[in-house]
């Protein structure tokens, strides 16, 4: 019975995650040209798709990009969130009301987000920024102009991770025994010192979680790198799953970049080398954590 | 600010008085929010050169209370834009991988959680490691093989895809749901002569069915909205799901410069998810706290 239920399930598994990871890892060692090419046809090529790609410039700034969106996006987007769980979990009215809006960026189509933020918030003549901007009597600013293209994707990329770390941190504040609060109230502690003393030190285990979630997500960024500079690949925009995607589908009409499936595979390579770095680090900072997320 | 809409507890003045910033920053975040998605309904109703007026709630408000609100964007997204074939296409591999991720995810989330035998561990591990997996990582030998096999562009593709993708989460999560269930109901099944079989599906399954509900709205959501796959798999108009058609329709519309048209195409894809969650809020942010879990 149990081989039964557990067969379609591993024959899946096998198909679409064990076959592919086994066969990008071997084939970020050879040089492959289209992703269709047969095995006969690899050479082997050792590290140089991984040397060919550190020297390529765009893939340089892709990697500055994405390192950059990973490490002040997540200090910046972390924080909100836990400001807001720990807003949320403070005992405000409406609760339920605020969590569900803040979370609501996560349930619309990045497109459809996307397409809201360039063409609303950011647009130079009636966009909303501007609008503000000009009622406090400023002067207008090109959102998407080459200066701040990156901080305005990155804002509003964050903007809709907010809610889904939130959601995380708030099930973990939960989880923390109210027995403490109360304890540390009647000694007279602070909503600061409540904060620090009490809800930090025993979320450790759920900033761990958030950090790794964090890290899959910018690993796999792609969607606003597109729709940001849709037509071609730009040094504001650009990252690794950007990258990958010209070398191997070779889509957009630059043509810098020949097909090149191996150093897509290496690109592969290193994004999920970085998950997996970020997700030891962080577990062997927090081993020793009290709640468990 | 602090509207009581179920009085559980006396407005306590002091107490609000001392989160009065919590509220206000709730609020700023809310009301961008409702400012946003309201601006581009209200602008999905009006001509792009009323759009591009710069007195755009004025013309709005007008047209609201003059009843001559137009729905014209919405016809031409629907029809000459293709938006009904993108619609439909999602709706045909939303709810077909929805149901079979539910066939394969919950047999084998049940044996995970109820039984011990060799190799247990290694699956759970293997299946957590799933959600960590960049797309990346997968998607070059997937592209190889379908085109070796003739399937780019073809609904049985995606719709598999979409199962096998979503498959680890949902075992993941259905996991704690099986293991939270008494194993009296299994020994009293088998007493009565219910084969291992028969007690999953008549039993067990139902047991869990708050379980089910809760991770198929959330896979319904991800599958609904998936770009990077279908983007790759779904090449052709007749295949393309909405994430992906909604994307190729933004392009063309910019240089047409038809903006009421894009916004109206812009809702009538976020809509269904839109919808869902007014109704289904609580069980999705449940779906992602369970989701989470993970060591």
């Amino acid at each position: 019975m149990i081989v039964i239920f557990l067969t379609p399930a591993l024959i899946l598994y096998a198909l679409v995650f064990l076959y592919p990871v086994i066969r990008t890892s071997v084939m970020s060692f050879f040089k492959v040209e289209t992703v269709s090419q047969p095995v006969s046809e690899w050479s082997f090529y050792g590290v140089g798709n991984y040397i060919d790609l550190f020297r390529s410039n765009l893939f340089n700034v892709s990697m500055a990009n994405i390192l950059r969106l990973w490490l002040v996006g997540g200090v910046v987007v972390l924080a909100i969130a836990l400001l807001f769980a720990v807003i949320l979990t403070s005992g405000v009215r409406l609760k339920r009301f605020f969590r569900s809006v803040i979370y609501l960026p996560n349930v619309i189509s990045a497109v459809a987000m996307g397409t809201m933020w360039l063409n609303y918030v950011y647009n130079i003549d009636y966009g909303l920024f501007n609008n503000v901007i000009k009622f406090f009597g400023g002067d207008p600013v090109m959102w998407t102009g080459p200066v701040t293209l990156f901080w305005s994707m990155a804002i509003a990329y964050g903007f809709g991770m907010v809610g889904y770390h939130m959601l995380i941190f708030i099930s973990g504040i939960e989880r923390i025994g109210i027995d403490y609060y109360e304890a540390a109230g009647i000694e007279g502690a602070n909503v600061f010192q409540k904060f620090f003393y009490i809800t930090l030190p025993l979320l450790k285990g759920v900033v761990r979680s958030n950090i790794v979630i964090w890290t899959v997500a910018i690993a796999g960024f792609f969607v606003w790198g597109q729709l940001f500079s849709p037509v071609n690949l730009s040094n504001d925009t650009v990252t690794p799953v950007n990258y990958m995607y010209e070398l191997v589908f070779g889509a957009s009409s630059s043509a810098n970049t020949a097909r090149n499936t191996g150093a897509g595979a290496a690109i592969g390579v290193m994004m999920a080398m970085l998950v997996v770095i970020v997700s030891i680090v962080t577990t062997l900072i927090t081993r020793h954590d009290d709640v468990e997320l | 600010m602090a509207k009581p809409e179920k009085l559980k507890e006396p407005l306590n003045l002091k107490k609000e008085v001392r989160l009065t910033p919590g509220y206000l920053l709730c609020a700023i975040w809310v009301v961008f929010t409702f400012v946003v998605v309201g601006w581009v309904i209200c602008a999905s109703m009006l001509t792009s050169s009323e759009i591009f007026s710069g007195t755009m709630m004025r013309t709005f408000f007008e047209r609201l209370t003059s009843f001559t609100l137009r729905f014209e964007n919405y016809v031409k997204a629907w029809t000459t834009q293709k938006v009904s074939v993108f619609f439909l296409n999602s709706l045909i591999y939303t709810t077909i991988s929805c149901s079979c991720i539910i066939l394969v995810a919950a047999p084998a989330a049940y044996a995970l959680s109820r039984f011990k035998f060799p190799g247990n561990a290694l699956i759970q591990n293997l299946i957590a490691a799933a959600l960590g997996i960049p797309a990346i990582m997968i998607i070059m030998p997937l592209f190889g093989l379908v085109t070796s096999l003739k399937m780019t562009n073809t609904r049985f593709t995606i719709i598999l895809l979409y199962i096998a993708m979503n498959v680890p989460f949902t075992i993941f999560f259905l996991l704690t749901f099986f293991k939270n269930l008494s194993f009296t109901f299994e020994e009293a099944a088998a007493i009565d002569g219910c084969s291992p079989i028969g007690t999953f599906w008549r039993i067990m399954f139902p047991l869990a069915q708050p379980g089910i509900i809760t991770v198929t709205v959330f896979n319904f959501i991800t599958i609904w909205n998936e770009y990077f796959m279908s983007m790759i798999f779904a090449n052709k108009t007749q295949v393309r799901p909405v994430a992906v058609g909604l994307y190729n329709m933004i392009q063309s519309m910019r240089y047409t410069g038809d903006w009421g048209g894009m916004f109206a195409s812009v809702v009538i894809v976020f809509a269904p998810t839109f919808v869902i969650y007014l109704f289904l809020s609580e069980k999705i942010i449940a779906g992602v706290t369970g989701g989470a879990i993970k060591g």
